[in-house]
């Protein structure tokens, strides 16, 4: 475990390395590959002057709330969903064809009929975030009641419980460690959708600073862009596996 | 009293045939009685008991406790699995509790009955505890606490204790005949161990497999001299003890595999 990540450190490490020589020895134009130090300087630039009119951290910032707004949405209709398709077997036969459909599109396929429906405010990026995070955790729900173990209903109906027991007591506590699962899948989908959502008439943003400032050719500015959704998706998984391990820390021990 | 009446159950299979796993079983359970069913794998033993649960539709026969049909499971009827089936997300107070909650009884009281029930199987200081930290025996102790704490009409036990080591499983049926005494409850217990069926049972029944019927009936009092102070190993060693058992033993070989 321990050398593992000594290896994972100098695979980054000797990466910087290589990068800064490259741009040291100017074999490429820093309009394609600027050096690392002229990212971090841009760092220090963009969080204190801003870019388009904000600050590196209300772009940032703008772009986790539409992520959370998205997964909000996302989630209260993918669980219940999910567990219902997982429990009903006409439910599932009437939405699997609607699922099966969509969710394997790239949301830059759809995203054009998102503003010709929704228009092109905070509800067209958020509901094409919501789209993308629906899936996994819709899926991952399913999945979870079909792993409840037939006894385990057989145990609680011989204890009386109710179908509507059944469901909150057993099916639902029982689908959670798969949902959690899912969930950590959205998040990263999240992210991996923030720019095809910032597209959308955006003004501020991750993903939106991106695609700006690419139209200027400011690279630093992208790189410094990309390191920094790559760190929120870092950040925001981490706190998902914490929140795994405080809501079903009986995972992988039963 | 549990009625069993003509109780057959048969799967269909492939090309129309079908599999008969149980035929024409009749048994009763009367007050007090420990029914032990022995008889090698697959003779139909557990889905005669999943049947009396109510997990399993008889496609012929009846099954009546206390004159009433049986029709789906139910908490009249208390079953203790071979795999404990605990609620991994719940300690073990709260998976003895279980059956008290879904009763709708208040917080305090079933907590209260709970650590009652889990200082009866021998669990005191356990309340606490997850599933995944007991031990194989504490948890199958859980499970039969959790099925006594909704007072059912009859307990069906499908092999409790298959799963433990020796040494375990010795304590344990003395804890089950303890417990079980007290409770003047019917009990319906599946089992491969032809030594823990003659000690446990009043009734010990052997079934043959395919299709899965009774093949004979032995009828016991050691549970009994057990409870009057009598020692396990001096019961299981005792000559008349051995002479049974090895009359049932060859009568569970004489109907299939074991």
């Amino acid at each position: 475990m321990k050398s593992a990540r000594l290896v994972s450190l100098a695979t980054v490490v000797l990466l910087l390395l290589g990068w800064e020589a490259v741009s040291e020895l100017e074999w490429l134009s820093p309009m394609f590959l600027p050096s690392p130090s002229r990212v971090l300087h841009q760092f220090v630039v963009l969080s204190r002057d801003g870019y388009a009119g904000a600050t590196l951290w209300e772009h940032a910032g703008t772009s986790l709330l539409r992520i959370l707004c998205g997964f909000a949405v996302a989630a209260s209709a993918a669980i219940p969903i999910g567990l219902l398709m997982g429990t009903n077997r006409w439910i599932k036969g009437a939405l699997d064809p609607v699922i099966e459909f969509y969710w394997p599109l790239p949301p830059l396929a759809y995203l054009p009929l998102m503003i010709i429906w929704i228009g092109i405010d905070e509800a067209a990026k958020v509901t094409l975030l919501g789209m993308a995070m629906f899936a996994p955790i819709c899926l991952a729900a399913q999945a979870g009641v079909r792993s409840v173990p037939i006894e385990r209903i057989h145990a609680a109906q011989s204890l009386g419980a109710s179908r509507r027991q059944l469901f909150f007591y057993i099916l639902l506590p029982s689908a959670l460690p798969e949902i959690m699962t899912g969930i950590r899948i959205s998040i990263g989908t999240g992210w991996a959708t923030l720019v095809a959502a910032e597209l959308i008439a955006a003004t501020e943003g991750i993903g939106f600073m991106i695609m700006s400032a690419a139209n200027f050719l400011a690279t630093d500015i992208v790189f410094a862009g990309i390191i920094t959704i790559a760190v929120c998706a870092l950040a925001s998984a981490a706190a998902a596996r914490w929140a795994e391990r405080l809501l079903v820390p009986w995972k992988g021990k039963s | 009293m549990l009625t069993v009446e003509h109780a057959s159950v048969h799967y269909p299979v492939k090309d129309g045939a079908a599999l008969q796993a149980l035929d024409d079983v009749s048994l009763t359970i009367g007050e007090g009685e420990f029914v032990v069913l022995v008889g090698a794998s697959g003779c139909g033993k557990t889905t005669l008991l999943s049947a009396i649960a109510g997990f399993q539709k008889l496609t012929g026969g009846s099954i009546r406790l206390d004159g009433a049909e049986i029709r789906g499971p139910g908490r009249d009827r208390g079953v203790v699995f071979q795999k404990d089936n605990l609620l991994p997300w719940a300690n073990a107070a709260d998976n003895v509790a279980f059956g008290l909650k879904l009763q709708g009884m208040g917080r305090r009281a079933r907590r209260e009955r709970a650590r009652e029930l889990l200082s009866q199987v021998g669990l005191d200081g356990f309340a606490e505890t997850p599933p995944h930290a007991l031990s194989g025996g504490m948890r199958q102790r859980v499970g039969l606490a959790r099925a006594l704490a909704t007072e059912p009409k009859i307990l069906l036990m499908d092999e409790p204790l298959g799963a433990l080591d020796g040494m375990t499983r010795e304590t344990m049926q003395e804890l089950i005949a303890r417990v079980l005494a007290g409770t003047k409850k019917r009990i319906l217990f599946i089992t491969h161990s032809t030594e823990e069926a003659l000690f446990l049972g009043t009734s010990i029944l052997v079934m043959s497999p395919r299709p899965g019927r009774i093949a004979g009936r032995f009828e016991s009092r050691y549970i009994h001299s057990f409870l009057d102070g009598r020692d396990a190993a001096s019961i299981k060693s005792d000559p008349g003890f051995v002479e049974t058992r090895k009359a049932i033993r060859e009568l569970v070989r004489a109907n299939g595999p074991s």
